[in-house]
């Protein structure tokens, strides 16, 4: 994985569950932002796993837990649009953006054990 | 005392204690899966208690998630389940680790997850009884 690029996604990440516990706090449906700002998360997510796979499955890189780590990769790539489906499928308004911060969270917390993995095949 | 019908529990805050119960069945799950695939033979008791957990995690997200009175049954079971196993296993691991060789999600009150093992299932017996009919 990318050191930078970890970086940027935990800040994403940390961003877009601030700004959807905002929204519930607001009593605010996830709009058309909450959306883009799941697409903008995704897309860096995507990225990441991508590198990441590319370098486990390419042979350039050893890790002694690499089905885990292959398994949270794609799990850090999953949850974000499913928890945004169930987020806009809410019929009372308020809740849904705190779907996304548990979403984004959740994701957060999955690339920082992918994080770890990745260092422990690194040493 | 007006007579009052069940609250869906996916409805409101219930969705947000949804998506965390969701979240814990696939990680936990997943995690199994692996450690079974690869290395069951260095823990067999954890590996197994693992994915026991993460079948608890579906359940209690399939019993949550639905509506009617046999998924709300499931749902308690579910986490009444989770609750007496987190608690157990917590127990036992604090008091001993010969026996645990590897952690699981359980494992000292579920410490390696932030303590989230121990306080959702109490969320989740306080959703489910204020949202049952009364």
């Amino acid at each position: 994985m990318i050191g930078a690029l970890v970086i940027v996604v935990y800040v994403a990440t940390g961003l877009l569950a601030v700004y959807g516990l905002v929204r519930a706090v607001q009593g605010r449906h996830p709009g058309r932002d909450t959306r883009v700002g799941v697409g903008i998360v995704e897309a860096l997510l995507v990225v990441q796993a991508a590198i990441a796979a590319f370098r486990v499955l390419g042979g350039g890189t050893a890790l002694p837990e690499q089905g885990t780590f292959l398994i949270y990769l794609v799990v850090s790539i999953c949850v974000l649009p499913i928890g945004l489906q169930f987020a806009v499928t809410e019929p009372t308004t308020r809740w849904g953006g705190a779907v996304v911060a548990v979403a984004a969270i959740g994701t957060g917390v999955a690339v920082w054990r992918l994080a770890e993995l990745w260092a422990a095949g690194s040493v | 005392m007006s007579e009052r019908a069940a609250t869906p529990t996916s409805s409101g805050p219930g969705r947000v204690l949804i998506a965390v119960y969701a979240i814990f069945a696939l990680a936990a799950t997943a995690r199994a899966a692996v450690q079974i695939a690869t290395k069951f033979s260095e823990a067999p008791v954890a590996y197994l208690l693992s994915a026991f957990a993460g079948v608890v995690y579906i359940l209690a997200t399939i019993g949550l998630a639905g509506t009617g009175p046999g998924r709300r049954r499931l749902a308690w079971a579910a986490v009444g389940i989770e609750l007496v196993g987190v608690l157990a296993v917590g127990t036992i691991t604090v008091l001993d680790t010969t026996d645990f060789p590897d952690d699981t999600v359980w494992s000292l009150y579920g410490r390696g997850y932030g303590f989230v093992p121990l306080v959702l299932p109490l969320i989740g017996l306080w959703w489910l009884r204020r949202t049952r009919a009364r």
